[in-house]
């Protein structure tokens, strides 16, 4: 059994409080997944992650291990920065008036972990509001009113979101395979 | 390869990891390491907003209540009465001061002067005079005949009388009218029939009216006497010297009305209206209860406490529809938001 470390925790009022240094080394993986799913590139996904924990630091105080835990809080503080990541990309299309990332196209080899090439080009089809709630609730499995919570939206509402997303996958596949 | 079902993609999800590089691991742990060694660990300072309104909301009343306690005792110093007074008995009302009886001195017409003094009507213009005494008298009967005696004298004339006497006590009561240029004097007189009670004297200037229905009456005869001169003319017809004659009747019909009007107003201000209670006993009256300097205090209290919910309710009222305004353009904003990120992530 892992002894945990005194300077691990910080204890008050009957309530284990972790430092922030065995959290982000705890949820590293996680955080990096989830953006991986959103933003579909690895390249922006760790910007993005390195990000979050900036900004996940700067509100540690905020953080009240109560009322959830530290990964769904930190999956919070991802999907907050991966919106302004895309309000920022918005922003630069429309100055532009060139789309950054090819909607039909190529995906990097291996960027959803290894999956099988139908699943891989069936999960970038998706949109990003799609690949997240699988993110949050295949591949963090996540409960489904902590995945809600994230969301900002209601319990019903995330089961259908999934369900269709998962649909979706299956058309996709299926279409891919008939082909 | 097979079809694939909802069952088959989430195993192949789950079973696949997606790790941070090296690079990404470094970078991650510099940031956490940068974390000063005090600032770990969330705060226990900030309150839950639940809990910070069950404590405002008690500490709010407590301060409310506390100010008007203070603002109570503060202006409940300066009250009058005395504890030792009886509470809620009947008992013996004693005045402070023996009423001065009315003083045919006094030159102070309308003059609002002291007690002791009788207001003397203003000559030269109409006014209803009105005087009120109360009387502490030995002897119920023979006060009574001199008090009618006396408005006979003064050439007054008694309006009603009403007279009880019993084994214990005994009671008049006249409404009496004298001359007004005598009022003073008859005052006088009438208080020297016993001990001052109680005394009111009232004086109204009417003579705005009189001079109102003198002009009317005055433009009345005037009409008259043009009809009368018209109807001296000629050359009227019938149907004209019909018509001037109804108006001159309905003109002097009108005249007369007018003057029983000036007559009877003449005759109530001519007279003064005295009311004369003659009693053989101090009049027993429920003492009001005086309260103490922690009652008033108390009352004052809560009469302020009255007036900060009158205020809060008040806020609520009036503000309560801003609440709700606000309340809904919150929601709105945050339903426009997630809106916003949803066609967001549709769209990325």
């Amino acid at each position: 059994m892992r002894r945990r470390r005194i300077s691990d925790v910080h204890v008050v009022a009957e309530v284990e409080v972790p430092s922030f240094e065995s959290v982000a080394e705890r949820h590293l993986d996680d955080v990096h997944a989830y953006l991986v799913y959103l933003t579909r590139s690895r390249e922006v996904a760790e910007e993005l992650t390195a990000e979050t924990f900036e900004r996940a630091l700067r509100q540690w105080r905020r953080f009240d291990p109560r009322r959830g835990s530290a990964r769904t809080w930190l999956c919070r503080v991802a999907r907050s920065t991966a919106l302004d990541h895309f309000r920022a990309e918005e922003r630069r299309r429309r100055r532009e008036r060139a789309y950054a990332a090819d909607v039909s196209g190529a995906v990097e080899d291996g960027l959803f972990g290894g999956l099988s090439p139908e699943l891989e080009r069936a999960l970038a089809a998706l949109s990003a509001g799609e690949r997240e709630v699988i993110a949050l609730r295949v591949l963090l499995d996540l409960e489904i009113d902590t995945a809600a919570r994230v969301l900002g939206i209601s319990s019903t509402a995330c089961t259908t979101r999934l369900s269709r997303a998962l649909k979706k996958l299956e058309e996709r596949m299926s279409a891919d395979v008939a082909a | 390869m097979s079809q694939p079902d909802h069952e088959s993609i989430v195993d192949e999800i789950r079973s696949a990891r997606i790790a941070a590089s090296p690079e990404l691991r470094g970078r991650v742990r510099a940031i956490a390491a940068s974390a000063p060694a005090a600032e770990v660990g969330p705060s226990r300072r900030e309150l839950p907003w639940r809990r910070l309104v069950l404590v405002l909301v008690p500490a709010c009343a407590a301060v409310a209540a506390a100010v008007a306690l203070a603002v109570g005792l503060s202006s409940s110093g300066n009250g009058g009465g005395s504890e030792g007074v009886a509470r809620g008995e009947l008992a013996r009302q004693a005045p402070a001061q023996p009423p001065q009886p009315f003083s045919a001195d006094s030159k102070a017409a309308g003059s609002g002067s002291s007690g002791g003094t009788a207001l003397p009507a203003t000559a030269g213009r109409a006014q209803l005079y009105e005087a009120e005494l109360t009387l502490k008298i030995a002897d119920l009967s023979a006060a009574t005949k001199r008090a009618l005696r006396l408005t006979h004298d003064f050439d007054g004339y008694v309006r009603s009388v009403e007279y009880g006497s019993g084994s214990e006590r005994g009671s008049a009561s006249l409404v009496v009218r004298v001359p007004v240029g005598s009022v003073q004097e008859a005052l006088l007189r009438y208080s020297a029939l016993g001990q001052i009670l109680d005394q009111h004297v009232s004086i109204r200037d009417v003579q705005p009216q009189v001079d109102r229905r003198f002009r009317q009456l005055q433009a009345q005869r005037d009409l008259i006497a043009k009809l009368q001169a018209e109807l001296e003319s000629p050359s009227l017809t019938s149907a004209e010297r019909a018509q001037l004659e109804a108006r001159l009747v309905a003109a002097r019909r009108q005249l007369v009305v007018l003057q029983k009007q000036q007559a009877a107003f003449e005759r109530q201000t001519s007279y003064a209206t005295v009311s004369l209670d003659l009693r053989t006993r101090d009049k027993a009256v429920v003492v009001p209860h005086e309260p103490g300097r922690i009652g008033r205090a108390l009352h004052r209290s809560g009469e302020i406490v009255a007036d900060e919910a009158k205020v809060l309710v008040y806020v609520l009222v009036v503000g309560a529809p801003f609440f709700v305004l606000g309340a809904v353009a919150i929601g709105g904003l945050s339903v426009r938001r997630r809106r916003r990120e949803e066609r967001l992530l549709a769209t990325s």
